[in-house]
């Protein structure tokens, strides 16, 4: 497959659901190729610039990349469409008065008649408060109301046989950029933050989460845990944010980096149930009832879910992209 | 025919050819096709297709349980055959049926209106 045919099926699939990206791809390659050889298969003098040329005629010949993915995906790209619109505006016109009208009404004769010496002040706040939120709310049910019935009825096969604008496309206009680079960026940056959010922990005061009267403001951490304890987190921690900045680095999770990222996943889930079994890790006072045994077990059963399924769902994802 | 005729006149060939495809997809992948083998014999067929409506389609037939769909990867190159299934073939069995009414009501309306 050559690098502008990988482009444009990159463009292609990359709004599609992740399950169905991997046989699209091979399908729509496979087709590219067909149609490549197959014009190629009439000319004899095959340069490689006249395999380019014949190249960019088939992707141009296959249109817009974003238009083909909206024929696979087989879903309308708008919340309400024209079929639902006009039931739409209907629905505001007339029920959002009538929300608003009974909610100012509602609100009024309720604070009169729960607090008789309510003053003006008092009632206009209420009830413009709750007719905000009455407001609101109609709005959001009516929206998603009618857009989950206006999905409904979108047509079948046929019907979903929608033309594009023909020539307005080329490949100049592909999007060059690597989104399946772009995604394991934004999943290394969106881990590093969560380890350092992870390292963080020790520091944070339970102040933070209204829970401080608990044990006075203090860590969530027991302050008697040995530094060693500690340490040995961080370090563990600094492993796991070493994977992710080399994927973050290099835009790509090759196996050997994923195996490593798995391992160190692992040893912190072997570190957190040594630690958790062996002593109090979490803070004596939040933990001050008869079941702080029972309350470590589930947080080690918790850790070891989250590792499972992280692992499975990393594996599935090599799996499929190896396809 | 002047300029906006012939526009209106592909316009409509085009909505003509939109129904067809599908029928004529679900006849061809009586025997298995793979998307290009379908589009040149479609093509071959005089039934004009575009790949990019095509492959899209065919997956919604195999969705719809119309066609089913296989890896053939003993080939130098893997491709996806496609395959009329027995509810495909019953609905293939239909359309066809009313393939023919339709032709015979246009003929017959044809023939009325002729001068």
């Amino acid at each position: 497959m050559s690098a502008l045919t990988e482009i444009y099926v990159d463009n292609v699939t990359r709004h599609l659901p992740e399950d169905s990206r991997p046989d699209i791809a091979a399908e729509i390659t496979a087709t590219i190729d067909d149609m490549v050889d197959a014009r190629l298969s009439e000319d004899a003098a095959a340069s490689p610039d006249h395999t380019a040329a014949v190249e960019r005629e088939v992707l141009e010949e296959l249109g817009d990349p974003a238009a083909l993915s909206r024929e696979y995906s087989n879903s309308p790209q708008h919340l309400i469409g024209p079929n639902s619109y006009p039931l739409y505006i209907w629905a505001l016109r007339w029920v959002l008065p009538i929300v608003g009208l009974l909610t100012v009404l509602t609100n009024v004769v309720t604070t009169i008649a729960l607090s008789p010496e309510a003053q003006i002040g008092e009632i206009i706040g209420k009830s413009v408060g709750n007719t905000v939120i009455a407001l609101l709310t109609t709005f959001a049910a009516i929206t998603i109301i009618i857009a989950l019935g206006d999905h409904g009825l979108d047509g079948g096969a046929a019907a979903a046989m929608r033309r594009r604008q023909p020539g307005t496309w080329t490949v100049d206009d592909l999007d060059r950029r690597d989104s399946r680079g772009r995604q394991i960026r934004a999943e290394a940056g969106l881990g590093l933050v969560f380890i350092i959010t992870l390292a963080t922990i020790p520091f944070i005061p339970t102040s933070l989460f209204y829970v401080g009267h608990l044990n006075n403001g203090e860590t969530f951490i027991n302050p008697d845990l040995g530094v060693g304890w500690l340490v040995g987190y961080w370090a563990v921690l600094a492993l796991m944010a070493a994977v992710e900045i080399i994927k973050f680095t290099t835009a790509s999770a090759k196996p050997a980096v994923a195996l490593i990222g798995g391992i160190v996943d692992v040893a912190m889930a072997v570190f957190l149930t040594i630690a958790l079994l062996t002593q109090p890790v979490l803070h004596p006072e939040l933990t001050n009832t008869g079941n702080a045994d029972f309350q470590q077990i589930i947080t080690v059963i918790a850790i070891w879910f989250i590792t499972v399924w992280d692992q499975v769902s990393t594996w599935r994802i090599h799996r499929r992209n190896r396809r | 025919m002047n300029e906006d005729e012939d526009k209106a006149l592909a316009t409509h060939e085009q909505e003509l050819r939109r129904g067809t495809v599908v029928f004529a997809s679900l006849v061809a992948c009586r025997r298995p096709q793979y998307g290009y083998s379908l589009l040149t014999t479609l093509t071959e067929a005089g039934i004009a297709t575009e790949a990019n409506t095509l492959y899209p389609l065919l997956r919604r037939l195999e969705r719809q349980g119309l066609l089913s769909a296989e890896w053939n990867t003993e080939q130098a190159r893997p491709r996806k055959y496609y395959t009329l299934t027995d509810s495909g073939a019953e609905v293939a069995a239909a359309l066809h049926s009313h393939w023919f009414e339709l032709n015979s009501s246009i003929t017959k309306l044809w023939k009325d209106g002729t001068p």
